[in-house]
């Protein structure tokens, strides 16, 4: 995969964490999906049976789950603005520190591909960290989707790929998971008047 | 036999998952628990007589096909993935008769939860059976979704908050698992055939060419991963929350089948990659989740906590002591891992079967420690006694042998100061729970004695059946080692 490519989808990844707005973040995650598709698709080219798959792959994740996302955020309005827990420049440190930490602890993972092994271990450790810095549910989600887009970079990248089973199934899976959680979110706003999951703390030994 | 392992397997998967379709056209809830009661006795029948042509065959592998394996680990596991399948379904109804509020209406309600019990239930019976990694991870991910909904079925705050925790942190932990599969993958490279590289017995065999470095940064990833899903600490956040705040016959099945089902999966991986670690840093992995969900199980077994979320740090508990058994991986701590498997299951889910009357006739026991049971209701006491006097280890709970064995295990493999540690633990939650059980049955005020609802009899007859099914279980550990069962369990997968 190209360089440029490669560092879009760690600079998208990183914005996610950065930015205020739900609607924002969600286009930012669509917009990283689109980056990898059109990737998956270039590297497809030629194998029709591949292309079909990178294509559907794409279209879920960059169009329909974005959709789905912004689908829930629309019916679950904040009544005021989620107070983050951190600063911008906070998020920013620890998770480039994280990233760094993460990406250069690997060892050759033989894909052949060393930038990408990076910036797939990058993207994983951001979403993790996304999930853990951001209180909004849904910015939540989005930080699973983009561990989730971490992991398509490191496929896409095994020469050959992986067998459609793997792939549309773990596609099938993302999306069972995202419903569930975008059904999640809308029940905790009706229940507790917003999305901020630092509301839900009753639950402590 | 062996022809009819396919269509059989095929059946078991079928009956649950139609379930799940049909019990949501039913109009009222009597047809749902009707409907769900005929599906789920078939479904056990089928999965327990895969079961015995697995155990029967050993020490061979009953069937391979191209996608299942039917071996003695996956027929222990569908054991008892059936067994407590089908008494949740059972019990199902008596907590539904009273749930109260929930995630859905009140006349759908029935209809959903069957729905999503039946989905989870199905994927849990087709994990044992899973012969590949990488379908493996996707059955795992596939009980998420399903099991989140039902841990959040009550539809109140808290459980909201369980279900959340544990639908993010498990799908986080089984991405890092999915990022070593695909390490794995590519690791193997061109040896063998597409999805087929990912068969348990196709890496066995490559093992030994794999790159150490990548496959052990993988194996790391892969461990870590289902360690989340296993409720290991220190990535067990979500597990008392669920536990506690699910319906008890979902705890039941959480606790009892869904956690020793992902370590199975975590044990299969181990013996494929094996041969390309070096059983050192496998043994130590294993070992260090093992000991350190001990040390963070044992403080909360002495705290006057509500009884399901006792139970739930019990769950950690035993989880922590089957990682050691795999471990140590000497065939009396396999024996001993095989029966804690069995009897932990059964004193679990009779545990959480007993939380149905128990907060029916005393809500206040959802937040608050129950006090004086015996007092108030002799049936639900019994169950209680049963169930936690088995997992507390007293002989002669078949927990008692199992944690012997895999305790005498560890020294056979010359890990005398891990075993010592490991058993002082375990003696510092035997007094915990036994601590907890006599507060609970005879602690408190004095409160009115209750007269038995069809839930107390329901439970006194399910800890009948569980005390002589738990005795027998102890006959069994002691006829096990050395058996064909131990030898086939040594490789299972491979």
């Amino acid at each position: 995969m190209s360089p440029a490519a490669i560092t879009a989808l760690v600079v998208l990844g990183f914005a996610v964490m950065l930015v205020r707005r739900r609607s924002l973040a969600t286009l930012l995650v669509s917009a990283q999906a689109m980056v990898l598709g059109i990737a998956a698709l270039s590297l497809a080219r030629g194998r029709p049976a591949d292309f079909l798959v990178a294509a559907i792959i794409l279209l879920v994740r960059a169009v329909a789950l974005p959709a789905l996302l912004t689908f829930t955020r629309r019916r679950t309005p904040e009544p005021y603005l989620v107070i983050p827990a951190t600063t911008v420049l906070v998020r920013l440190v620890l998770a480039a520190t994280v990233v760094l930490i993460a990406a250069a602890s690997i060892p050759p993972l033989g894909l052949g591909d060393r930038p990408a092994e990076h910036a797939a271990v990058a993207l994983l450790s951001l979403g993790i960290a996304i999930v853990i810095m951001r209180r909004p549910a849904l910015l939540q989600v989005l930080g699973i989707l983009v561990a989730e887009n971490g992991i398509y970079l490191l496929a896409i990248s095994v020469p050959g790929g992986l067998p459609f089973v793997i792939e549309l199934g773990v596609l099938f899976d993302l999306v069972l998971v995202v419903t569930v959680a975008a059904a999640f979110t809308h029940k905790i706003h009706g229940e507790v008047g917003s999305g901020d999951t630092d509301l839900l703390r009753a639950l402590r030994d | 036999m062996t022809d009819a392992v396919g269509p059989l397997i095929v059946a078991t998967l079928a009956v649950p998952l139609s379930a799940a379709l049909l019990v949501t056209l039913l109009p009222t809830p009597v047809a749902a628990d009707r409907l769900n009661l005929a599906t789920s006795t078939l479904t056990a029948a089928l999965a327990l007589a895969l079961a015995v042509v697995a155990i029967a065959a050993a020490p061979d592998v009953a069937s391979r096909g191209s996608w299942y394996v039917l071996d003695v680990a996956s027929g222990v596991f569908l054991a008892v993935v059936a067994v407590v399948g089908f008494a949740s379904a059972a019990m199902s109804p008596f907590y539904l008769r009273h749930a109260g509020r929930s995630w859905f209406t009140a006349r759908r309600s029935h209809a959903w939860y069957y729905a999503a019990f039946n989905i989870f239930w199905a994927a849990l019976l087709a994990l044992p059976l899973a012969e590949n990694l990488a379908i493996a991870w996707l059955l795992i991910e596939a009980t998420t979704a399903a099991s989140a909904l039902l841990v959040a079925f009550s539809g109140k705050r808290s459980a909201l908050e369980a279900g959340w925790k544990y639908v993010v942190l498990t799908t986080l932990g089984l991405a890092t698992a999915l990022l070593g599969i695909v390490v794995v993958y590519a690791a193997v490279g061109s040896d063998g055939s597409g999805l087929g590289r990912l068969d348990w017995q196709a890496l066995a065999q490559h093992a030994n060419e794999l790159p150490h470095e990548a496959t052990l940064f993988a194996f790391v990833l892969i461990l870590v991963g289902l360690a989340s899903k296993i409720g290991w600490a220190p990535v067990h956040n979500w597990l008392p929350d669920a536990h506690s705040e699910a319906p008890p016959p979902v705890s039941a099945l959480l606790s009892a089948a869904l956690l020793p089902t992902v370590l199975l999966i975590a044990w299969r991986t181990k013996l494929a990659l094996e041969p390309a670690l070096g059983s050192g840093t496998v043994q130590e992995l294993f070992i260090g989740f093992g000991l350190v969900s001990l040390l963070v199980a044992i403080p909360f077994l002495w705290r006057p906590l509500p009884w399901k979320r006792l139970l739930a740090y019990s769950s950690l508990e035993h989880m922590g002591v089957l990682a050691l058994g795999i471990g140590f991986g000497t065939p009396l701590a396999i024996a001993g891992v095989v029966i804690h498997v069995a009897g932990h299951a059964l004193a679990k889910a009779l545990g959480f079967y007993t939380a149905i009357p128990l907060l029916r006739e005393d809500p206040r026991t959802a937040d608050a420690p129950a006090r004086g049971i015996a007092r108030t209701s002799p049936p639900t006491a019994t169950a209680m006694s049963v169930s936690l006097v088995s997992l507390a280890g007293l002989p002669p709970s078949p927990l008692f042998v199992s944690e012997v064995m895999i305790l005498l295990g560890g020294m056979e493999a010359g890990l005398l100061a891990v075993s010592s540690i490991a058993a002082v633990l375990l003696a510092l939650g035997f007094l915990g729970l036994a601590h907890a059980l006599l507060e609970g049955l005879f602690g408190g005020e004095k409160g009115p004695h209750r007269r038995p609802s069809r839930s107390v009899q329901a439970i006194a007859l399910l800890a009948g059946i569980a005390a002589v099914a738990l005795l027998g279980l102890t006959a069994i550990a002691y006829a096990l080692p050395g058996s064909d069962i131990v030898e086939a369990l040594m490789r299972s997968g491979a």
